[in-house]
């Protein structure tokens, strides 16, 4: 099956073409069964070929010669080992269940044709990705998922929101782009190859210097930050949420912003060889795990709140891997891959009823009526949260192990606080949204089929993905290292009150948001109720909720609004400031385009006076 | 001494190919009658390339070659570069193709053979191994665009381009002409190669300034003629003003025809003072820097000042600035692929900027100007034009799976691979080159923006002409092609022998 690993990808482009082709012709139904039956096979080989790699764990790699660059001939391929036959596998099938569900979200849109060409497209671009045995390879499909991101963001282009975000993302994350570009060009200056292979026996053999390897590495890693929306360059993703529901669920969830922290996952052995730059990982990812968690607590548009904890999320994976957690930081990718696609879905479905409702404060009491896509949405806040036996506890677990045994004690008392702000933002989500009374008075409308079967099926990973773990004997991490040479995890005894302080901790969350906003008794948008009698003083849990409030809540709540400040005023404001300088030099360069002839032929003369001043007036005077 | 006769005549045969049928079509033009259509003559201008490209095809891998007192070379070098402008003009005459039927006054016979003429100045430019060859060339095609740039001769905008190119033009071809005079001063020949040699002993022998002066003056006419900053300043306006496939033709084919002129220049006949020769006043390295002050100034300015621009013909004038800065990059740090990488960007840049230039064409037919604004909703009109157009930026964007992209990158190779702690400057032009990239995608996908984000003015499709639609749809396989397989052409690339155009035919 390996050996046909390569044509992966081909089938989602096969769609892609045709649709692109003939889009006027095919009706809605046609274009989604073309596009994803293509998946539907990309997926059954995926499938197949991890089975296969369960037995072999000889990476499998396929070449042919692209070109010849000097004396190097530089290869195109399709590389199988365990990293990546496990993506391949999350890619396709999330893939093919959302492409299944945007059956029905987008109903009724008249350019269904080109939204499953645009998503085909990123799928086949995100196989090519996972599947690419060297590093300009990968970097070509890099740059094209983010062209499919900016198409499928701005896909509502009628909308201005959705245009200017399309816009955001895509030069934010170029950005990015450019420093894993430096990063490939410095690679084949060093090691004369783009191929993994022979970047990780460069390294292993001492041929580039370490100072070299540093730099490559974080110049690799500002790739990363680019695509999973890492501090600084986080703020396209919230943005990217104007885009349909099941492109966020798909791309800006599940698989493209993960890619980041599978690009540092496959270049690991480049960041195991220098400190400072996996130092760099972990607390950048630790960083953006609370800072994203924080902010998340006070937004009040599902999607956002979503988006914001994949931010957050995403920060968790790199912490663990920055902590040498390699098997930690995959293992929470496949789990959130899986959860978090989940709960877009799920959110999907609830706009879809309240017609397009977002605003979690015109929601709630949606439990009595939609107890189906409240337990579905449930189970991924359960998985999110760290509850066993759901999924997110045990990667989360493994990941403050990580952190622990790295030796690094801010960096874990920072993922246990996020992992407490995490329960908090997405059962206050919950509780909004399917408890107390009902605020909107929109009036629930049905959900097709369609939709509602793909987050049943997500929901099996979502609870039973964390049993990996439990795997006899280290099968998982076993499995997924062997034959790398890398570490599975940090040297050391896990101890064994990790588990149980993420558990209570996530516990302790649900309850803080159980007693702010669970019992109905808090009514939105009112924040602050005036205590009145000495019943309520005494009432023990009052007592609990207002200390949580004046403790926690409220500086909690300006900490966020604080950094939502920094990041609306600071970094935005960086932003555009680089645009504003490019945009006043233009007005100066227009300037002197006054239409004069002789202007012209002036400017030119005294160019080249100064350009010949400036090369030689040092030796004039000199 | 050998005759005239004992020449190998058949070397030429391209070159007199095309001055063949320009003489012929403009006999053919005078005995038409005055109200005839002339469309027709873009045949003859096609089977005359065709030709020529069959000519030059049978020189592929033959050694070096000298004619005429060694004053014109046949070699590698010409072969390729010949190759790029003979398709290039192809590719414009097809576009020109009842593309000023309206215009009143306008001469269509006069427009072709005129091109060809325009195209014979540059075949000559890339073959010539002398000074005399080499002015002659350029001022052949120099000449031939002026009346090129002015051919609609009722429209304001397209007189005032055609004046400013000339009196712009002609400044420039005095500064060649000055620095040229005191070339031959010093080394009393005009032949490069004999220059070379002299112009060594003139600079260890106290006259390095003269060859300095000389250096400046001549890299002031070369730069107007390649369009790089600080000698951008008419680009815009004769852009603006000139014909869109003229357009076409100065950002593509005199663009490609003056690099060859400048590779062959600086490399042999200046080699002295690219390499060292030991000057008192100015070091060998300063050839180098000026050359690379020049990239990274129109990389910026370019960039910078295109990002302005409401105007599509205008901000892609700006953006043929920064394109020619990035070429100029490799010429400017040398490097083991300096030939290939420049051959391989400007091929890319060919067939990039002719479809982009065919598409805004269109676009101006359709809407009466070339404003940005014009593109609104295109995607919804002409899709398959939509989609090639936005290929076409991607590839001048330089994102990947495009030539535009491998193009960067060989040349982003090349800077970097020769670069060291003392060489920074390599460096640092490679930072320029990646930053004006980034800075680049801001206007580049205002138009795809444009395109795909924004509602159509109005309901009926664009009308796309059958040449048109042949030349974008031939720019769109390449554009694509050449990125996926930058082999097919790196290939011919790498079995050429460059060597040969740097030393003489013993």
């Amino acid at each position: 099956m390996s050996d046909f690993a390569w044509c992966i990808p081909l089938f989602p482009l096969l769609a892609s073409l045709l649709l692109t082709m003939g889009a006027r012709r095919y009706s809605d139904g046609v274009a989604s069964l073309i596009a994803s039956c293509a998946v539907f096979i990309s997926a059954a080989i995926s499938i197949g070929v991890l089975m296969e790699t369960l037995n072999t764990v000889v990476p499998t790699v396929h070449h042919w010669r692209w070109l010849s660059f000097g004396d190097q001939s530089i290869t195109v391929g399709a590389e199988v080992n365990q990293l990546n036959a496990l993506m391949l596998v999350i890619v396709s099938l999330v893939s093919f269940l959302v492409h299944r569900y945007a059956r029905g979200y987008m109903a009724g849109d008249r350019r269904m044709a080109t939204f499953y060409a645009y998503l085909s497209l990123f799928t086949f671009s995100m196989l090519g990705l996972v599947i690419s045995p060297n590093l300009l390879q990968l970097y070509v499909f890099w740059e094209l998922v983010g062209v499919c991101s900016f198409l499928l963001i701005g896909f509502w282009f009628y909308k201005p929101e959705a245009k200017r975000a399309a816009r955001k993302a895509f030069i934010l994350t170029r950005i990015g782009d450019v420093g894993l570009f430096i990063a490939v060009i410095l690679t084949f200056w060093q090691v004369g190859s783009f191929e993994w292979e022979a970047i990780f026996a460069a390294i292993s053999a001492n041929k580039i210097p370490p100072e070299m390897i540093t730099l490559i590495a974080l110049l690799i890693f500002v790739g990363a930050v680019g695509k999973s929306g890492q501090f600084p360059l986080h703020s396209w993703l919230p943005d990217a949420m104007e885009g349909p529901t099941p492109v966020s669920a798909l791309i800006h969830a599940a698989t493209m912003v993960a890619a980041g922290a599978y690009l540092v996952a496959r270049a690991f052995p480049i960041f195991a060889a220098s400190d400072v730059a996996l130092g760099t990982v972990a607390y950048v990812g630790a960083f953006t795990a609370i800072f994203a968690a924080t902010i998340g607590l006070v937004q009040n548009d599902i999607k956002r709140i979503l988006a914001w904890s994949t931010v957050s999320q995403l920060g968790y994976m790199m912490l663990a891997l920055g902590s040498s957690g390699y098997v930690a930081g995959i293992f929470h990718l496949t789990t959130h891959a899986s959860f978090k696609a989940l709960l877009f879905l799920a959110a999907g479905a609830i706009i879809t009823m309240l017609h397009h409702e977002q605003d979690i404060r015109r929601m709630g009491g949606l439990w009595k009526s939609q107890r189906r896509i409240g337990w579905l949405f449930l189970i991924g806040c359960l998985a999110i949260t760290g509850i066993p036996p759901f999924s997110g506890f045990f990667s989360k677990e493994e990941i403050l192990t990580a952190a622990w045994l790295s030796g690094r004690v801010d960096l874990f008392l920072v993922g246990v606080v996020t992992a407490f702000l995490t329960a908090l933002y997405i059962f206050r989500l919950f509780f909004l949204v399917f408890m107390g009374e009902e605020r909107g008075k929109i009036a629930p409308s049905q959900i097709p089929r369609v939709m509602i079967w793909p987050m049943v099926l997500l929901t099996i990973p979502a609870i039973g993905a964390g049993f990996l773990a439990w795997i006899p004997a280290h099968g998982f991490s076993d499995w997924l290292t062997k034959g790398t040479g890398i570490l599975a995890a940090p040297q050391g005894e896990a101890p064994g009150w990790i588990p149980l302080l993420t558990l209570l901790l996530s516990l302790a969350g649900v309850g803080v948001a159980w007693l702010r906003y669970g019992r109905g008794a808090v009514t939105i948008p009112s924040q602050s109720q005036s205590v009145t009698g000495i019943h309520h003083l005494l009432s023990r849990a009052y007592f609990v909720d207002d200390l949580y409030r004046w403790g926690i809540g409220k500086p909690y709540r300006w900490l966020s609004i604080l950094l939502s400040w920094v990041d609306q005023q600071i970094i935005s404001g960086i932003v555009s400031g680089v645009g504003a300088l490019f945009q006043a030099g233009g007005r100066i360069g227009s300037r002197m385009q006054n239409g004069q002839a002789q202007t012209y032929a002036l400017v030119s003369l005294l160019g080249l006076v100064i350009v010949i001043v400036g090369l030689t007036a040092g030796r004039w005077f000199g | 001494m050998k005759t005239l006769i004992d020449f190998d005549w058949t070397v030429m045969a391209p070159e007199l190919t095309i001055a063949g049928m320009a003489a012929l079509l403009s006999v053919i033009d005078l005995f038409l009658h005055p109200n005839k259509d002339r469309r027709f003559f873009m045949w003859p201008t096609l089977i005359a390339i065709g030709t020529a490209i069959g000519f030059v095809a049978t020189q592929w891998g033959k050694p070096a070659y000298q004619i005429l007192a060694d004053t014109y070379r046949v070699d590698d070098f010409a072969f390729v570069f010949k190759m790029i402008l003979l398709i290039g003009t192809a590719l414009v005459a097809v576009i020109s193709y009842g593309a000023f039927r309206r215009e009143k006054g306008f001469a269509e016979g006069e427009y072709y053979y005129l091109l060809l003429v325009a195209l014979l100045g540059g075949m000559v430019m890339t073959s010539s191994g002398d000074l005399i060859t080499l002015f002659v060339g350029l001022e052949l095609l120099s000449i031939a665009t002026y009346i090129l740039v002015g051919m609609r001769k009722r429209a304001i905008t397209s007189n005032e381009a055609a004046w400013k190119n000339v009196v712009l033009g002609g400044v420039a071809s005095a500064f060649i002409l000055y620095g040229m005079s005191f070339l031959y001063g010093l080394t009393g020949s005009t032949n490069l190669f004999t220059m070379k040699e002299r112009l060594g002993e003139a600079l260890t022998s106290g006259y390095d300034l003269y060859a300095w002066l000389a250096l400046f003056l001549i890299v002031f006419g070369f730069g107007f003629k390649v369009a790089v900053a600080p000698f951008h300043m008419w680009v815009p306006d004769v852009y603006q003003g000139a014909p869109t496939p003229i357009t076409a033709f100065l950002a593509v084919i005199s663009k490609t025809a003056a690099f060859a002129l400048m590779l062959r220049v600086f490399l042999t006949g200046f080699l002295p003072l690219f390499q060292g020769g030991g000057g008192t006043l100015v070091d060998e390295e300063t050839g180098g820097r000026l050359l690379l002050t020049m990239a990274g100034l129109s990389m910026i300015l370019g960039t910078v000042i295109a990002l302005r621009q409401q105007d599509a013909k205008r901000l892609l004038a700006y953006s043929s600035i920064a394109q020619a800065g990035v070429i100029l990059v490799p010429m400017a740090t040398w490097g083991p692929f300096l030939f290939p990488s420049t051959v391989y960007y400007l091929v890319g840049y060919l067939f990039t900027t002719l479809g982009a230039f065919t598409v805004l064409m269109l676009i101006e037919g359709d809407a009466g100007d070339s404003k940005l604004s014009s593109f609104a909703g295109l995607s919804r009109r002409a899709p398959l034009t939509a989609g090639a157009m936005a290929l076409f930026l991607l590839s001048l964007a330089g994102i990947p799976v495009t030539v535009g992209f491998f193009g960067k990158f060989y040349i982003l190779m090349n800077a970097i691979v020769t670069g060291s702690p003392e060489h920074w400057a390599m460096y640092l032009i490679a930072g320029i080159m990646l930053m004006t990239t980034v800075a680049s995608y801001f206007y580049y996908f205002g138009i795809i923006r444009m395109m795909y984000f924004r509602p159509p003015q109005r309901r009926e499709g664009l009308r796309v002409p059958v040449g048109a639609m042949m030349v974008i749809g031939i720019a769109f396989i390449a554009t694509l092609g050449l990125g996926l397989m930058p082999q097919w052409i790196l290939g011919i690339l790498g079995n050429l022998d460059w060597g040969a155009a740097l030393s003489p035919v013993k």
